[in-house]
């Protein structure tokens, strides 16, 4: 039997692909496709960081082993770690970053009014089909879209994603959060008659909190 | 089918007392059998409200530790027969009572009463926790300015949360004047707020006032306040009333002085 020229080390979240360095790169990768085609079983449909040793490869190449990798098994690399990141810890963080990401990306829905002192917090978006009065708080870490008015204290992005938006089809919040922005109503009377917004649409730029009407432009904007 | 309905705003002077007494007098008035529970144990006034103050011997506190059976402590009204009221205690605190305890006393009362009306102190502490324990139905009492609907949306959340599903409003001392030139939320804005079932509106009437000191509730008499207080007793009663015009009327003199404006 040969020298391996590939070798996989694994832990729960990760695996370290242990490369020979004097072969030639398209020699490898016929290894690499080998050495996963037979352990695909082993890993099944898992979801993990990888990580490279051994030889150094530089951004097109570590592309073309995860793309090895992945038709040769039913492997799903979410990310790439650099050498002194291959702690276990960090792998696990790494995934679960991912993960969650993901996660905000999907969204529940909360039917009723969100009253005074009341809070609902969620891993994902969220959808309320109700008011939110003044003195609720929602915390999503993805999105928050409200069919109704409002008017409490909204936090989008609450694991730090920029990207994340608030939509509202009256807005009227008392304070927007979106990441690590915040952005609070104006001063002035509590009550006025009748002053409906209209549907709009709230995201963070450049430290900015902008509120805009829901305009295609805006729309097109907007990344999930 | 006995009901108990608990009074309750969140925030102190809103009228959850008055609002109590009339309703309260009122279904007695309609001849059903009423019983008034004044749960502000510590600032026990509905007796005052009810002009009953000089004959309470036993209280709710009394009560609930067995120094008295509940007939003793049940204060029969001066007008109406079938209106009895249990004052709460003035020398203890809210701590002398649990909720337990009073499911316990309201089970017992419910066999005898048509309706049960839970006067429930301001906050929502350990006295909010006993006044709804045992409540089928809430009436929350709210004056149109936003510090009473900030409390009055908060109770309402922790209604739901304590599964009194059955929520209805009294938006209280609405000036109809202040309405009309743009100074005063109107019924409407409160209701589309709070999302509740508006159950009445009662004016700012002097007469309440007067009616209060007197302790002689004003549910009933001629005043506007009066008749706002009658329509609500007979809408808990599951009766369909139209809402009434809160606008006073100005007499000749002021429909002169309005020529001349």
């Amino acid at each position: 039997m040969k020298q391996q020229t590939v070798v996989i080390k694994s832990n729960k979240y990760g695996i370290t692909l242990v490369m020979d360095r004097n072969i030639s790169f398209e020699n490898l990768l016929k290894d690499i496709a080998e050495r996963f085609r037979t352990t695909s079983d082993f890993f099944q449909d898992a979801r993990m960081a990888l990580a490279f040793e051994g030889r150094s490869l530089n951004r097109e190449e570590q592309l073309e082993v995860i793309r090895v990798i992945q038709e040769n098994s039913s492997l799903e690399i979410l990310c790439v770690l650099e050498q002194d990141e291959l702690k276990e810890s960090f792998m696990k963080q790494a995934v679960e970053g991912r993960q969650r990401e993901r996660d905000s990306n999907n969204g529940r829905f909360y039917k009723g009014t969100l009253r005074s002192g009341q809070v609902l917090e969620s891993e994902t978006s969220i959808i309320i089909l109700g008011d939110v009065n003044p003195g609720a708080t929602i915390v999503s870490k993805g999105n928050v879209v409200v069919l109704g008015s409002l008017k409490g204290i909204i936090y989008a992005g609450a694991a730090g994603n920029e990207d994340s938006f608030v939509a509202a089809l009256n807005m009227a919040p008392m304070q927007i959060r979106i990441a690590d922005v915040i952005a609070r109503s104006a001063d002035g009377p509590l009550y006025t008659k009748g002053n409906m917004t209209g549907p709009m649409i709230a995201y963070a730029e450049n430290g900015n909190i902008y509120m805009e009407a829901i305009t295609k432009d805006v729309i097109n904007d907007i990344r999930i | 089918m006995s009901e108990v309905i608990v009074i309750t705003s969140g925030k102190g002077g809103v009228g959850k007392t008055t609002t109590t007494a009339n309703v309260g007098t009122g279904l007695a008035k309609l001849d059903q059998k009423v019983v008034l529970i004044d749960t502000d144990i510590g600032l026990r006034n509905l007796d005052v409200v009810m002009g009953l103050e000089n004959r309470i011997v036993y209280n709710l506190v009394d009560v609930v530790e067995g120094n008295c059976r509940i007939k003793q402590a049940l204060i029969k009204d001066k007008r109406y027969p079938n209106l009895y009221l249990l004052p709460s205690a003035q020398t203890r605190d809210k701590t002398a009572v649990n909720p337990e305890q009073m499911i316990k006393l309201i089970d017992e009362l419910r066999e005898e009463f048509d309706y049960i009306l839970l006067d429930c102190p301001a906050g929502i502490e350990q006295g909010f926790k006993n006044a709804i324990a045992a409540a089928d139905r809430a009436l929350i009492v709210t004056t149109p300015e936003v510090s009473a609907i900030r409390d009055a949306d908060r109770i309402i959340g922790l209604l739901e949360a304590n599964e009194i599903k059955s929520t209805d409003l009294i938006v209280n001392r609405i000036r109809m004047d202040m309405v009309e030139s743009g100074n005063m939320m109107s019924m409407d804005d409160v209701v589309e707020i709070l999302a509740i079932d508006l159950m009445g509106a009662v004016p700012d009437d002097e007469s309440v006032v007067i009616s209060t000191n007197q302790g002689e509730p004003c549910v009933g008499d001629s005043s506007l306040a009066g008749q706002a207080y009658m329509n609500i007793c007979r809408r808990v009663m599951g009766e369909e009333v139209p809402f009434l015009d809160l606008k006073i009327k100005s007499g000749f003199f002021g429909k002169l002085k309005k020529l001349f404006k």
